[in-house]
């Protein structure tokens, strides 16, 4: 085995480790010992990802440097589960188990078991009054294994199998409070969430299966890497696989998607699993697992048809919007950051539905830093705050805590796109593709409704900043609105050490090799896709109505201006798009902070007044509730089932039960019937025959008198009576 | 000349005998007495027969039964007398109109 995909592998069992360590004897290392062994593990973790990202750059893996920075992917497999015959076999095959090893892969796991690391040193401190210590740092390596499993996974089965494993862990984690009656709630509200998404999986999974017959994703994409062109595709075995078809396989596996990353419509899960402990909330809800479903997009996507994507952009952009609108008029801290997280996911889906697989990961990848160092943070003022996450509550904590408010500052410019954090180069490449997407369609179907995949993403772009201003400006900036819990505030070095490290990826992340390796990633996969010279449009799938698209991609922002020159001519309408989209993207940092500090620097006052208007007030109402889902879906699906139900619960009681008892009644009259024959025709006829018997019985009696001399008179009368007729007999 | 015939009287006079004692007598014993008649009146029957038989002059067929009889007799007398033993052990008595747990 190639020593990345080793270092991969026991990096990815070292949380496995710890989580069966702390099962069995946690309770005994117990406070905080068993918190020091799953943050060693995780780290270790860490450290052998970091060494198998080296060992990759270096190109040290194969041995068969491919590319000029990256080596060809590393797939090993083994035969796991036989199966029967699918649509296009000829002999009965096997499901594969494996590894698949790839820049994304790497790129994946350097991020996961970083942000897990800063987590689980935060957790030490955060959780250390928590009376199931030992127990949050095992759900915690539980987790860390999954995500990392589900990363690593060669397969589609395999993908599931750990996708199911990470949703496992988000419904013990958000019901980790489970005596708090909301908190159960919220976790089984999450998990049946995921339920539904992960029904629409599987029948895509199925589709996938009985067509294909094996799940690798080499084997996936090598075969169908063609779908984006949007025709039949003819597999092996002569056996077409119409374009229909593809298009319900790939809605279905986005199915899961929208559940895992809580896209709209069932993106209500995710607000409610802040009931959860921060941490997880930074870990799970933020960084890592949500954002599983963006890369399970970003692995099916040279195998999804152009109207596939259409789906996938519009569920993307309607999920972004209403998040945003949401967010806005939250006042709970975590629930801000949650609504936040549901649009930069949309943001993120939105990409992948318009093309662009690379703005869709690598806003993945800087939204994890930037978001587990907010929730991180938000962590931090609530321990500070004793447990309060009311915004209208705090005000002013900046005096008091000064590191936390400095890095949520970073945390909030990253994600408002201020010019050379992270969040300003993903964000970018999502609107410069957005915008080039935009264009091409319009012109391509004379139909400028398509300008909307770009404006509305840019209008969000202002909501984001305005709303993370907002939340910041409340609180920290301003004076204490309430100043019992501003005197007892207090911040300690083991929750800020983490906020910083995550502060600093959130200003570099942008700049580091990222975009390189994603781009590597394409390379490796189109290679994969293209050993049968079909075309696979990474970057866009629309491609054809933009020649040249995939060279002026290399100029994506971010890169080093040598690779610009390297790549050779920028194209002109990259190259427009990305000044127009600069001038929006910076006019959105500064109009939505600006505004939001300018209200919200004085706490509620302006907004108070404003509140005198009634539309506005309905407005607030509006979003505040959260735009009425979760009213909807109670009165709907909740109401309905129970609606349903009291329908059956009729049926059964009037209809089913008449017929039971009318077929019971009817039982009961034969079997009177019945009982009547018995009572007198049966019995007549057997206690007739026994009377018969008795009564001759009585008349034979009389004979059997027992008297010696009686028998001897008998017989001498018949003895003489026997004379008498032989006598006559002879005589005659 | 004693012939046949006075034979058969006699051996019917003893058979009326025996018959009689049996109807008449109660006790057991008596009723063995008479059984032991008929069973002589019978040997009576044979001898004679035998004697006064002109195709048997010479062989002692009859007589040879009648020692048969006997024989069977003194057995019957012996099993008859174990009977009785037995119910006087369950009655106290030997009076057969006692005996008629038979009875139907």
């Amino acid at each position: 085995m190639p020593l990345p995909a080793l270092l991969l592998l026991v990096a990815t069992l070292l949380p496995l480790a710890s989580f069966v360590v702390l099962m069995f004897w946690g309770k005994r290392l117990g406070n905080p010992l068993a918190g020091y062994i799953g943050t060693a593990a995780i780290g270790a973790s860490f450290v052998c990802s970091v060494i198998a990202m080296i060992s990759w750059l270096g190109g040290g893996g194969s041995g068969e440097a491919h590319w000029e920075a990256g080596i060809k992917p590393i797939a090993i497999s083994f035969p796991w589960i036989p199966t029967g015959l699918g649509i296009s076999q000829q002999t009965a095959g096997y499901m594969d188990m494996g590894l698949y090893v790839d820049s994304l892969t790497v790129i994946m796991f350097a991020m996961v078991t970083l942000v897990s690391t800063c987590v689980h040193i935060f957790s030490i401190k955060y959780m250390e009054e928590d009376p199931r210590f030992p127990r949050f740092f095992t759900y915690l390596g539980l987790f860390c294994f999954s995500m990392l499993g589900l990363v690593i996974g060669g397969t589609i089965l395999q993908l599931f199998v750990f996708w199911e494993l990470v949703g496992l862990c988000s419904y013990l984690l958000i019901g980790f409070w489970w005596e708090k009656k909301s908190a159960s709630n919220a976790a089984i509200k999450a998990f049946v969430a995921n339920r539904v998404g992960d029904f629409g999986f599987l029948i895509g999974f199925g589709i996938l299966f009985i067509y294909m017959g094996n799940a690798s994703l080499p084997t996936l994409w090598r075969v169908l890497g063609s779908a984006g062109q949007g025709g039949d595709i003819a597999i092996a075995g002569g056996v077409v696989f119409p374009a229909t078809m593809l298009t319900i396989m790939g809605i279905g596996l986005f199915c899961g998607a929208i559940g895992k990353s809580a896209q709209f419509p069932l993106h209500v899960w995710l607000p409610d699993a802040m009931e959860g402990p921060t941490p997880v909330s930074a870990l799970i809800h933020a960084a890592t697992m949500v954002a599983a479903g963006v890369y399970l997009v970003g692995r099916i996507f040279p195998i999804l048809t152009p109207d596939a994507k259409m789906v996938v952009a519009i569920i993307g952009l309607i999920t972004a919007t209403i998040a945003a609108l949401i967010a806005l008029a939250q006042s709970d801290i975590k629930k801000v950051l949650a609504y936040s997280t549901v649009s930069q996911l949309g943001y993120m889906v939105l990409a992948m539905g318009l093309g662009s697989w690379m703005g869709a990961l690598f806003h993945l990848i800087t939204h994890a830093f930037f978001k587990a160092l907010l929730f991180l943070g938000s962590g931090s003022v609530i321990h500070a705050a004793h447990h309060e996450q009311e915004l209208p509550q705090y005000g002013g904590l900046w005096r008091k805590i000064p590191f936390t408010a400095g890095t949520f500052l970073v945390g909030v410019l990253a994600i408002a796109g201020f010019p050379f954090f992270s969040g300003y180069f993903s964000k970018d490449t999502i609107l410069v593709h957005a915008a080039m997407f935009a264009r091409s369609h319009a012109e391509a179907m004379h139909n400028s409704w398509y300008w909307l995949f770009f404006i509305i993403p840019t209008g969000i772009a202002y909501l984001t900043a305005f709303y993370m201003m907002r939340c910041w400006t409340l609180t920290f900036a301003g004076k204490p609105r309430n100043h019992h819990l501003h005197d007892h505030a207090h911040e300690s070095p083991m929750l800020w050490a983490p906020l910083v490290v995550l502060a600093a990826l959130s200003i570099f992340g942008g700049k580091i090799s990222v975009q390189t390796m994603l781009r590597n990633t394409i390379r490796e996969t189109a290679a994969i896709c293209d050993t049968q010279g079909k075309y696979v449009g990474f970057d866009t799938a629309y491609q054809q109505h933009l020649p040249g698209e995939v060279e002026s991609m290399e100029t994506s922002p971010g890169e080093p201006a040598g690779e610009t020159a390297a790549a050779g001519h920028p194209d002109d309408a990259l190259e427009s798009a990305h000044h127009l989209v600069l001038w929006y993207v910076t006019g959105a940092f500064l109009v939505g902070m600006g505004a939001a500090f300018a209200i919200f620097v004085r706490g509620y006052y302006y907004t108070d007044k404003l509140m005198q208007f009634a539309p506005f007030r309905a407005m607030h109402t509006f979003l505040r509730r959260k735009m009425f889902f979760d009213e909807l879906y109670n009165s709907v699906f909740v109401g309905g089932v129970r609606m349903i139900s009291s329908l059956c619960g009729a049926f059964d009681k009037y209809v089913i039960d008449m017929v039971v008892n009318a077929i019971g009644w009817a039982g009961r009259i034969l079997a009177s019937i019945s009982g009547i024959y018995d009572k007198y025709v049966v019995d007549g006829a057997v206690i007739g025959s026994g009377k018969l018997a008795w009564s001759v019985g009585a008349v034979a009696r009389g004979l059997q008198s027992g008297r010696l001399r009686g028998y001897v008179t008998i017989m001498l009368l018949s003895l003489a009576a026997g004379l008498v007729v032989a006598m006559a007999l002879y005589l005659r | 000349m004693v012939g046949l015939p006075h034979y058969l009287i006699v051996a019917a006079i003893m058979m009326c005998c025996g018959v009689g004692t049996i109807l008449l007598k109660r006790n057991a014993i008596g009723i063995l007495l008479g059984v032991e008649l008929i069973l002589n009146a019978a040997n009576v029957n044979l001898v004679a027969f035998n004697r006064y038989n002109a195709n048997a002059s010479g062989n002692l067929d009859g007589q040879i039964f009648a020692i048969f009889v006997i024989v069977l007799a003194a057995a019957e007398a012996a099993v008859a007398l174990a009977i009785f033993l037995n119910f006087y052990n369950n009655f106290s008595t030997v009076d057969v109109e006692r005996g008629d747990n038979l009875k139907g």
